[in-house]
């Protein structure tokens, strides 16, 4: 029987898994059209008197104008990423598409073929094997998971996980049905597209790369949050019990976290910068404090948030997050990132990884 | 040492109350996991690969929703236990051999003991589907790392997406309503299985085999169109074929079910080199070599 509670995989690890994995380039792609809470509100069917960025801290979101898809956010991403990267498209050897919404041509969800191979075959990334994997905001961790894993054994070099998320529609759905601050339909107003993607390749010899990857999935709170396509709406409707996430992300993540950080033999105080999946403002600051407060101490930058300026751009968030903080040069080599999960499932994941000085560098910055 | 199926179940859609994927995942999950001598709480790691699910729910994985239901480890965290990671993966009906991929990825690492690949597919109701195509199936295999000689020894895959438009599905705004389209061309199965026999020539090349060494052939989809040429594609007899009698419109749970069924004929322990071939939309196909 495992010895955690988690599905952990920590480097290296001997024989089986030789090889450690590291981040070698991060790419995002954002609308440039910006939606404010207020104007969002101001769209709603009902006089809801709610104060949504008081309530979340989210001020604006980015929103696609139409002509942007999950297909093209996710492709331009991957340019982004394959620009700042030395590797050629050519060298990826898998490309994994994590994505919720999987919409091109406006907003027609692709069910199959994969979005993966559109990917692959837009970017050049011709001797890539491509799959989409699906777990709500957790997809691009589980990808980074499952490369990762490929990489320590040896069997690839190089990969490559990108998401697209056009998402933004289930908000202006929820405009049309939320009444009150009860509502189940209210994370929808906290949504933003953006797209995402990283390389992942085989660290030199030495190297810290991902010290550990582990995830849980606690399914007792499978049904608190589910997403559908709407009836008689254009795209899709999600229907979300927030308060009942928080409790129980609030409840469980100590114990994990602990988990991860015992792997890798460190405390939380000993992590530079924790990136958790961005909800609001407000949920972040309080769930990460009573995590915090359990643990006994602090990361030492405290917790990264850009959900005010993007909102909740579901899958995409970490990344879209670690791109600003590498191009705004708060990330140093040596740095230990902690990327944290929380998603629809529900999804728990860790993925703690040391930031080197050839990541620093694709943002134009010297360490 | 390799990764070994350990058992494999099938679950139909004959009676009505049964026609939800979701439920078809659960029957064959209990099924398999009863079938190889295991309790659901030992799987380590469930991967669903099923694609049309009721209400074509995105969110979350429907492995969420169906390690719940088989009671696989759906508690808070506790000291002295260990929990079940699921996520779905979608690669049409390939899904369930990158699936078994990935689980190989996992039990080689050590990371995992024991993971469990579903798939089903079934209407998905609400008036999504006026005509859907495909049967009510589902299928549940159970993997786990074996210190013997036998198992999945490797993988071999071919993408050819200027075959893209030949199986689509969709799901868009039509005179004021949300519908799923499932378009296939009559061209599929023959292209399909061109893929196929690319990927499993190169996957033969690696392990230094040739065609005449395979002892029987597992194969997705089970549509005659592509049974048919694919022993041509694949340069084995057509008799080496794992046939499975009405299963020619299981989409995603077909590999499966075509294991099950090769399971139960008694060729599978017959069998010494089996080769498990896959193709789905994209066109994506994928073959696997199964020793024993």
């Amino acid at each position: 029987m495992p010895s955690t509670w988690l599905m952990m995989e920590h480097s290296p690890n001997g024989g089986r898994a030789p090889h450690v994995a590291r981040l070698e380039s991060v790419g995002r792609r954002l609308p440039a059209t910006r939606l404010t809470t207020g104007e969002l509100m101001a769209s709603t069917r009902h006089r809801t008197r709610i104060d949504l960025e008081r309530l979340t801290g989210i001020r604006e979101r980015r929103v696609s104008d139409g002509r942007e898809n999950s297909l093209t956010l996710a492709v331009d991403a991957a340019a982004d990423c394959l620009g700042r990267s030395r590797h050629r498209p050519e060298d990826l050897e898998v490309v994994v598409a994590c994505s919720i919404t999987k919409y091109r041509d406006g907003l027609v969800q692709w069910i199959e073929p994969p979005m993966s191979i559109a990917v692959a075959r837009s970017i050049g990334a011709t001797n890539a094997v491509p799959f989409d994997v699906a777990n709500a905001c957790a997809g691009m961790l589980t990808g980074v998971f499952l490369v990762a894993n490929r990489i320590r054994r040896g069997e690839i070099r190089c990969g490559m996980v990108v998401s697209g998320e056009y998402i933004s529609q289930l908000g202006v759905n929820a405009a049309a049905h939320v009444r009150t601050i009860l509502s189940r339909e209210l994370a929808s107003l906290t949504l933003g597209d953006a797209g995402a993607a990283v390389i992942l390749e085989r660290a030199p010899e030495g190297s810290r790369g991902i010290e550990v990857a582990g995830f849980t999935t606690v399914s007792q709170h499978s049904e608190l949050c589910l997403a559908y396509p709407a009836k008689h709406d254009l795209g899709a409707r999600m229907f979300t019990n927030a308060r009942a996430i928080h409790r129980a992300a609030i409840a469980d993540m100590p114990f994990l976290l602990q988990e991860t950080l015992d792997a890798a033999g460190l405390e939380i105080g000993d992590v530079d910068h924790v990136i958790p999946h961005q909800t609001s403002v407000r949920a972040i600051r309080k769930g990460l404090g009573k995590v915090c407060e359990t643990l006994g101490d602090t990361p030492r930058n405290g917790v990264v948030v850009t959900v005010d300026r993007y909102g909740n751009t579901a899958s995409t968030t970490h990344f879209v997050a670690l791109a600003e903080e590498l191009r705004a040069g708060h990330l140093h080599a040596g740095d230990r990132v902690a990327l944290i999960a929380l998603a629809s499932g529900l999804e728990i994941g860790f993925v703690l990884f040391t930031v080197d000085e050839e990541l620093v560098r694709t943002y134009g910055h010297d360490d | 040492m390799a990764t070994t199926i350990e058992a494999v179940a099938v679950a139909s859609g004959r009676w009505p109350s049964r026609r939800s994927a979701r439920r078809l995942a659960d029957d064959a999950i209990r099924a398999s996991v009863a079938r190889a001598g295991v309790a659901a709480s030992d799987i380590d790691l469930l991967l669903n690969a099923g694609l049309y699910r009721d209400r074509i729910l995105g969110e979350p994985a429907l492995a969420a929703l169906i390690q719940a239901d088989v009671g696989a480890n759906p508690e808070d965290p506790h000291e002295g236990g260990h929990g079940t990671f699921s996520f779905d993966v979608a690669n049409g009906a390939c899904g369930p051999l990158t699936a078994l991929q990935i689980a190989d990825g996992f039990l080689r690492t050590g990371t995992i003991q024991h993971a469990l690949v579903v798939a089903s597919d079934a209407d998905p109701g609400r008036g999504l589907a006026k005509r859907f195509p495909f049967a009510a199936s589902g299928a549940a295999a159970v993997c786990r790392w074996d210190e013997g000689a036998g198992g999945l020894v490797g993988f071999r895959w071919e993408t050819a997406p200027e075959d893209a438009d030949l199986l689509r599905a969709r799901v868009g705004f039509e005179r004021g309503r949300n519908l799923l389209r499932i378009e296939e061309d009559p061209a599929f199965g023959e292209r399909a299985a061109a893929w196929v026999g690319k990927a499993a020539a190169a996957l033969l090349a690696d392990h230094g085999l040739r065609p005449g060494d395979i002892d029987l052939v597992v194969p997705s989809p089970l549509a005659a169109r592509f049974l048919q040429a694919l022993p041509a594609h694949l340069g084995v007899a057509g008799d080496r074929l794992v046939a499975v009698p009405g299963a020619g419109r299981v989409h995603t749970a077909a590999l499966l079910v075509a294991l099950a069924a090769a399971q139960e004929q008694g060729r599978l322990g017959e069998a010494r080199r089996v080769l498990l071939v896959s193709a789905g939309a994209g066109i994506v196909a994928g073959a696997a070599l199964l020793v024993r």
